[in-house]
């Protein structure tokens, strides 16, 4: 080491500014610092379009004017009064006499005459008794902006036509079945199908995700070529586009498990929403469980990975066996980022469409899925079918469908943010 | 091979012989031989790479947690050699006990904090005897009056001197007879240092402590003998001189020694 290079007077080697090149200088850098905060900000706000388009574009299809038209006119069935200055009473009459007794006995299984509302009559009558069909319907933007324009067509084409505001999303749209006819199209079916699938997927993915999670950071020697591999592929098969989970999911659990898959081997099947092939619940669930799989994998392995090495040696060092600094420190610490991981990934599993295309999701079942080896529809799968329809009623009942998926997904994540923050608080002050 | 000045009637609370480290291909450690005495403090001194916390690891077979890691000779605990085939590292740990570098209380109570030693060894007993045995312990790490309010918050509230005897104290409830320290002051302010450091003296009456430091006025204060280690020309680490504190630091037999203490490299 010589003298001058620890004195700064000797360094020569190029020139730091000085005087009036450091004002502009740091300008400069200011300058630049501005053009790319800038760049961040464009992008958040072109993100935040983009949503917004998405919402505006399905709220401009779920609500709007619509034209009803019946077939019989109401004052034949009520003598001329107004269906809303019925009684309760006076209601049930009239369905009884207008409609067959198979209709009634439909009626009456769903819930009977006697034990429903006024406005749950009215509606009754005017779907079974008036036989109101759609003549039209407009767009939320439309509807707003050209109101005289929409009646005055209508008033032209359809006389009798009744022009009203229609939410299609709306408590009778959750709640019925599904039908052929727009106006009492209803997810129930698909809600509930939904629901088996997701939760059934959570049960098988969940544990096997976890585990295999913590066998690979805790126990799996990663320096060996073949765990290497085993990790290689799992990030890899997070990325397999889920269209080949489902073509996976058509030939294993469809077609080579069909005896389980069906629940012949339980003597399933055979019922009213049995299937009798392999196209059921249990083969949709199989499918998604292997989908998400290597996502709940990797984002435990990520949470297990983030807790400090010092908690595990502090463990190790009072004489705690492998599986007891696992389950003691391992685990509690990493729970909040497993469960994060493992609720978006149900949420994903929740709103995924193609693989169960092919694994066979009925478009149109007007029975509940009962269990496992029911035949099911999903969500997803009905907007899908919907909106390849041709007309524009079942467009808007699409859309409503889509703001019930929307929900859906967020409480499943607001869940997920819920749970992991609680599991924080407690993580620390326990 | 070295002689040292070891007073031979006092029994050995642990000794290593001819025990050499290895991570992989590459030696860490080079045949050291060093005969600890019970109920002494004994402080492992060395420039960085030297090996000595690798030597203070493998007194309870901590090591063993790098896949790589492989040791030969013996370390001789109760008349036994810890390497054996038939022992089991997790009962070594259980009694010689160990505090690290940086403070890693768990993310717990203090209370459970103390108790989880005790419970995954097994032990058992009322929910009175446990309540005794954590104030004890917490009592031995003289951080009682600190936290006995509030023993129910997270080991995590608490100062880092003060998580640093917490860390102390899970040690001492397991009841083990050696307490290895590596750098236990490293990451603390002067004052925790010296508190302790006056708790490494109490605890010598009834544990043996051996103690990794970088900091040599804290060997030469707080330690009654030291042993000093270099690395050879392999960059392997050897033991040079070990020795009574007083002689070390006042009259080292080796030249490497002398140069160190006086702070002329490392």
């Amino acid at each position: 080491m010589s003298a001058d290079a620890t004195n700064p007077q000797e360094l020569t080697v190029g020139h730091l500014p000085e005087g009036a090149e450091v004002q502009q200088n740091i300008g400069q850098r200011r300058r630049t610092g501005r053009i790319w905060q800038g760049i961040f900000l464009a992008s958040i706000v072109f993100s935040l379009l983009a949503l917004l388009t998405l919402i505006l574009d399905v709220a401009n299809d779920a609500f709007g004017l619509v034209a009803t038209e019946s077939s019989v006119d109401v004052a034949e069935v009520t003598g001329g009064r107004e269906l809303s200055a019925l009684s309760q009473a006076e209601l049930v009459t009239i369905i009884e006499a207008n409609t067959s007794g198979r209709v009634q006995a439909r009626l009456n299984r769903e819930q009977p005459l006697a034990e429903r509302s006024q406005e749950d009559l009215v509606g009754v009558i005017e779907i079974e008794v008036l036989k109101s069909s759609l003549v039209g319907v407009w767009p939320l933007w439309e509807s707003l902006t050209q109101r005289p324009a929409i009646e005055a067509a209508v008033a032209e084409k359809n006389p009798r036509a009744q022009i009203v505001w229609r939410s299609w999303i709306n408590p009778d749209f959750l709640t019925s079945p599904m039908s052929s006819v727009a106006l009492n199209a209803g997810l129930r079916t698909a809600i509930l199908g939904t629901l088996w699938v997701t939760i059934l997927t959570a049960l098988f993915a969940i544990p096997i995700g976890v585990f295999a999670a913590i066998y690979l950071e805790e126990y799996a020697d990663q320096r060996t070529w073949y765990n290497k591999a085993i990790q290689t592929n799992i990030n890899n098969l997070a990325g397999v586009p889920s269209i080949i989970y489902g073509m996976l999911g058509l030939a294993i659990f469809v077609r080579v498990f069909e005896p389980f898959t069906s629940g012949a081997i339980f003597g399933a099947g055979s019922g009213g929403d049995g299937t009798l092939n392999g196209r059921t619940v249990i083969a949709a669930a199989f499918t998604m469980a292997l989908l998400i799989l290597p996502i709940i994998i990797i984002a435990s392995q990520e949470a297990i990975r983030a807790v400090p090495n010092s908690l595990r040696q502090g463990s190790y060092g009072l004489g705690a066996t492998k599986w007891q600094t696992v389950q003691n420190i391992v685990l509690p610490q990493a729970l909040p980022g497993i469960l994060t991981g493992v609720i978006l990934s149900i949420s994903r599993a929740a709103g995924e469409t193609a693989p169960l295309i092919l694994v066979g999701a009925s478009t149109f079942i007007v029975s509940d899925p009962s269990g496992p080896f029911s035949k099911f529809t999903v969500v997803p799968i009905q907007i899908y079918n919907w909106t390849s329809r041709p007309e524009q009623e079942f467009k808007d009942v699409a859309a409503a469908a889509i703001i019930v998926l929307l929900v859906l997904i967020l409480i499943f994540n607001t869940s997920a943010v819920l749970l992991r923050n609680y599991f924080r608080s407690k993580r620390v002050s326990l | 091979m070295t002689t040292y000045d070891i007073d031979p009637a006092n029994a050995n609370a642990i000794e290593a012989r001819d025990m050499s480290i290895y991570y992989g291909t590459f030696k860490a450690v080079n045949k050291v031989s060093l005969a600890v005495e019970k109920n002494k403090i004994t402080a492992l001194i060395g420039p960085s790479g030297c090996g000595k916390s690798t030597v203070l690891r493998s007194f309870n077979r901590m090591n063993d947690l790098v896949p790589t890691a492989r040791t030969e000779g013996e370390i001789l605990f109760r008349g036994k050699n810890l390497y054996a085939s038939d022992v089991d590292p997790v009962e070594v740990r259980r009694r010689i006990g160990m505090v690290f570098q940086k403070a890693n209380p768990f993310p717990k109570s203090i209370y459970e904090n103390i108790a989880y030693g005790p419970r995954i060894n097994g032990w058992k007993g009322s929910k009175a005897e446990m309540d005794e045995l954590v104030e004890r312990s917490i009592r031995g790490a003289a951080l009682w009056d600190d936290v006995k309010d509030k023993l129910q918050q997270s080991g995590l509230s608490l100062s880092g001197g003060q998580q640093q005897r917490l860390c102390i104290a899970r040690a001492l409830a397991t009841q083990p007879e050696v307490i290895l320290m590596d750098e236990p002051c490293s990451a603390l302010d002067p004052i925790s240092t010296l508190k302790i450091e006056e708790l490494m003296f109490e605890l010598r009456q009834r544990y043996t402590l051996i103690i990794v430091t970088h900091n040599m006025q804290q060997a030469a204060r707080a330690s009654d003998y030291t042993a000093f280690f270099l690395m050879n020309q392999e960059r392997a680490g050897e033991l040079v001189e070990y020795a009574s504190t007083q002689t070390i630091f006042q009259n080292p037999k080796d030249e490497r020694t002398e140069q160190y203490i006086s702070g002329r490299f490392g």
